[in-house]
């Protein structure tokens, strides 16, 4: 089990393109991986980053922190290459 | 059994009824035995199978046609394939849910999560959802997909209303004729019907309850009624009317070319209303005398982004050098009420209509509004661009507009980038406040259009999507030809040019009527071009000034109504 914590910075926030973007990478790794809205509800304020409705459920805006975290054989390529997705702020 | 109806797309046919109502499913919430669970996970596994089939099909054919109709069954596709909600559903088929009973669950938990986002555009995917959750159960309940896409046999579509998804991916050389309970002639089924060709009659009441499957009809949009089980001597009477008609249709086709001169030698100017730009509307052009609306908001819809300056230059220019040196009319964008944009967030009002729209948005988003003017004056150093401000209602919205433009002005003065000097600025007649005052208006403006779907619903206090209160939206109000009548008048004094972008401009009834004013520029779609050039070149317009005067002073839309269609019926 490997985890980070990053900081929401594009302005759209996580939906739209950026959501899709973001579960595409998360698709190409084995390792189950979960993104939770940090300092939210523990049951309600997590889902599976590689499912579209799931990351749209948690509706992130700009400026919230989130944490990643996966388990399986490519745990941390796969967070930090998801937490360096969201702090390039998916080209806006 | 004869039914009346609003026939809002002209033609008759005569065929089979398709009853088109949406599938509704209804499960079954009995828990399996564990002995059940495998078969029963299977049966998802499968149902998912057929759902993907149809995607699949829908999307290969919406592909060319309609890729932005494509994108939306991709992201249906998406949500097929969930691994979050295969997984919750797997999970209470295991806990002793049947399929149906799991697939409805996780859907509509998504459904009631995604429905309540604080971000609008999230909101909506609850939608997609929604589609994608009755697709599935439907191939779980084995029900066999019924839509308009496709058809085996040409066929008489009788629904209760149909949406855009329907229409979208609708067949439309199997569909002869539509036929539903709601909507009025400006609905979205009225306007893809006309657009198609296809015969329409709507608001026919209890129509769906009245009609079987296969039953045999005749649908006469032209006089507005439906027969059921026609008699043989009926079938052969509208035969006969249905090669009139042809005939009638191919006569006006004949009126597109050529200018449009009343019978005593009046030049009226016919422009065209167009949107996205697309090839078929740069080709019409060539039958007006210009284009007396660009809807700009066209550019900005269906897409995640806002249309850059760049984007915006080279479609204006397009449009520009198309027209030659003939006006072409800019609205500047017009959203909120009816129309949002994906690109950009706008918060939920009570009452859209009334809210916060059009120039009043732009007034606050300025950033956009400079981009789009910026792309405007550039594009405007050819041809003969006309600048339209919409939802104007009073002097200080004029002024206000005006200033942004010298500010754009000033910018490029600066950034030494040539633009247009002779672009002429005006405004959008719909708000009936600055009808009223259109005496002072004029003297800040380079020219006016009327747009009469929204006078008349700010007119008639009727909000124009709301059904149950339709009937009260009435084009034919006096107050509506008054209003008409006094705004034309300040203009033709002033020397200004004036015309009509509204409904009523392509209107066979109201469209003398504003001749009769003094009117002489009117706009519409392709689909009304050639019929109103036939009505001028037909009108003598001594007669049109008669009737001019007496609707103004009738009592009711009813006794206008009437009375135009009497005086005019051996023009139109």
């Amino acid at each position: 089990m490997y985890s980070r914590k990053t900081v929401i910075a594009n302005a759209t926030g996580l939906h739209a393109r950026p959501a899709s973007d973001f579960i595409a990478a998360a698709g190409e790794f084995e390792s189950k991986i979960k993104i939770r809205r940090v300092g939210g509800d523990p049951e309600e304020d997590v889902g599976n980053a590689k499912s579209i409705i799931n990351v749209l459920a948690l509706g992130l805006a700009q400026g919230e922190e989130v944490e990643l975290s996966a388990e399986g054989p490519d745990e941390k390529q796969a967070v930090d290459r998801l937490v360096a997705l969201i702090d390039s702020k998916f080209g806006e | 059994m004869v039914y009346q109806g609003n026939p809002v797309s002209e033609g008759i046919a005569m065929g089979k009824v398709m009853l088109y109502e949406p599938f509704i499913p209804v499960v079954d919430g009995t828990a399996i035995s564990k002995e059940e669970i495998p078969a029963a996970l299977s049966h998802y596994k499968n149902a998912r199978g057929g759902a993907k089939e149809e995607l699949e099909a829908l999307h290969s054919r919406l592909r060319q046609d309609d890729p932005g109709k494509a994108k939306i069954i991709k992201a249906h596709m998406d949500i097929l394939f969930d691994v979050a909600m295969e997984e919750e559903i797997q999970d209470a088929i295991s806990d002793g849910k049947s399929t149906e009973a799991a697939v409805d669950k996780i859907f509509r938990k998504y459904i009631r999560i995604i429905g309540k986002s604080a971000d609008e555009r999230i909101r909506e995917r609850a939608s997609d959802l929604e589609d994608v959750r009755c697709r599935l159960l439907r191939n779980c309940m084995g029900v066999k997909e019924k839509n308009l896409a496709f058809l085996t046999d040409p066929v008489v579509v009788v629904a209760k209303d149909l949406f855009p998804s329907d229409t979208a991916s609708m067949d439309r050389k199997k569909v002869l004729a539509i036929v539903t309970e709601v909507g009025g002639p400006t609905s979205h089924t009225a306007i893809i019907a006309r657009s198609y060709e296809i015969p329409a009659l709507l608001g026919v009441p209890n129509i769906l309850s009245g009609l079987q499957n296969g039953q045999q009809v005749i649908v006469d949009a032209v006089e507005g009624s439906l027969i059921t089980d026609p008699t043989d001597e009926e079938q052969k009477a509208y035969k006969e009317k249905e090669i009139r008609f042809q005939e009638k249709a191919a006569e006006t086709r004949q009126y597109l070319e050529g200018d449009a001169v009343t019978k005593d030698g009046v030049k009226i100017e016919v422009e065209l209303n167009i949107g996205s730009a697309n090839a078929q509307e740069i080709h019409d052009i060539q039958y007006t005398n210009g284009v007396g609306l660009f809807r700009s908001e066209f550019l900005y819809m269906g897409r995640d982004t806002l249309p850059s300056e760049e984007e915006q230059y080279k479609i204006y220019r397009k449009v520009l050098t198309q027209a030659g040196g003939n006006p072409v009319t800019l609205r500047t964008l017009d959203i909120g009420g009816d129309k949002k944009l994906d690109c950009m967030e706008l918060p939920k009002e009570d009452n859209p209509f009334l809210g916060n729209r059009a120039l009043r948005l732009c007034l606050q988003h300025r950033d956009i509004f400079k981009t789009q003017l910026r792309a405007a004056l550039r594009a405007g150093t050819i041809g003969n661009l006309w600048i339209m401000f919409p939802m104007v209602g009073s002097l200080d919205d004029v002024r206000s507009a005006k200033a942004v433009v010298r500010e754009v002005q000033q910018d490029l003065d600066r950034e030494k980038i040539e633009y247009g000097k002779n672009i002429k600025f005006g405004i959008m007649i719909e708000i009936p406040a600055i009808a009223m005052i259109a005496d002072l208006a004029v003297k800040e403006v380079d020219f006016a259009s009327i747009g009469t779907n929204d006078l008349c619903q700010y007119t008639t206090a009727v909000d124009r999507l709301n059904q149950n209160v339709a009937s009260y939206y009435q084009s034919y109000h006096p107050a509506m030809f008054r209003l008409i009548r006094y705004t034309v008048e300040q203009f033709n004094k002033a020397g200004k040019p004036i015309g009509v972008c509204g409904e009523l401009g392509g209107d066979k009834l109201a469209m003398p009527v504003l001749l009769g004013f003094g009117m002489r520029r009117i706009s519409m779609g392709i689909a009304s071009l050639a019929r109103a050039k036939k009505i001028i070149s037909r009108l003598d317009l001594n007669l049109a000034k008669e009737m001019a005067d007496k609707v103004c002073r009738m009592e009711t839309a009813g006794d206008v109504e009437a009375y135009l269609k009497d005086s005019l019926k051996d023009i139109i």
